[in-house]
């Protein structure tokens, strides 16, 4: 039996189970990133990473973003809300939390997790691929955090991986 | 008052024109150094039904070379591909061959 981590139940949910200290680190998260991904606050280049251009040409690039720019920060923010609300659901028992998601719950939290590593890599200021190779630095919440949701991230990847077509 | 000579305008201009507008329009994502490889490869799949191999390819283009060409097409397709890939969170533009 799985204890930790993510994987596709035979009814097509993802049950995610968490240690309850990592629940409690995604519980904090939603409220740290919301801010940004609505572009009130920003941190490092995150407006720049988390919203890139489609064009090199400026007039091209400023019909692109008044179509699309709000409808964007939008679903951004509506997959970060889904993953507060089935964070606050789930049950914990023998300090392990769990929660089963449907595939619209388990795009959201992809999606979110995927945001909040490109926003602790902005915080962190992550140029270069090499930051990967070396274990995180158990001083820096931060970057103990962003790879602890690397790890998340594959799971979740893994799992949804086999919901493809020519899986 | 003399009329200016009026030059009639060649119109061979007019299909080089229109072919200008008709060259497809490439979408291409971007090396970042924070994505996942493997969450690459899933979007590449599920936006643009590539299979495995082809999706793990490309991924590796983006990885190694900087950038990689995923889908070419009309300019309105392109930059729907282009703001799906956004909505994904990852790097992409859209620009004419």
């Amino acid at each position: 039996m799985l204890t930790h981590g993510v994987r596709r139940l035979p009814d097509g949910r993802i049950r995610v189970r968490l240690a309850a200290r990592e629940h409690e680190l995604l519980r904090s998260l939603p409220a740290q990133l919301r801010p940004v991904l609505a572009g009130e606050q920003q941190v490092g280049d995150s407006a720049q990473r988390l919203f890139p251009p489609a064009y090199d040409d400026l007039a091209d690039e400023t019909e692109y973003r008044e179509l699309v720019g709000d409808d964007l920060t939008q679903e951004r923010l509506a997959a970060l809300d889904h993953l507060s609300r089935s964070v606050a659901a789930g049950g914990t028992r023998r300090l392990v939390w769990t929660v089963d998601l449907d595939a619209e719950g388990a795009a959201a939290w992809l999606s979110a997790v995927n945001d909040a590593r490109l926003i602790l890599g902005c915080t962190l200021g992550i140029t270069q691929e090499s930051v990967w190779e070396s274990a995180p630095d158990p001083d820096n919440p931060t970057s103990v955090v962003i790879f602890w949701l690397g790890w998340l991230q594959e799971e979740l990847v893994a799992a949804l991986m086999r919901t493809l077509p020519d899986s | 008052m003399a009329a200016a000579p009026v030059i009639a305008p060649e119109r061979t201009w007019e299909p080089s024109e229109v072919d200008e507008r008709d060259r497809p329009w490439s979408v291409i994502v971007w090396n970042d150094p924070v994505t996942l490889m493997s969450y690459v490869v899933f979007v590449l799949r599920k936006l643009f039904n590539h299979n495995e191999a082809t999706a793990t390819k490309l991924m590796l283009q983006v990885h190694n070379e900087g950038r990689a060409v995923v889908a070419s097409g009309p300019r309105e397709k392109s930059e729907a591909d282009v703001a799906r890939l956004h909505a994904h969170g990852l790097q992409a533009t859209l620009s004419q061959d």
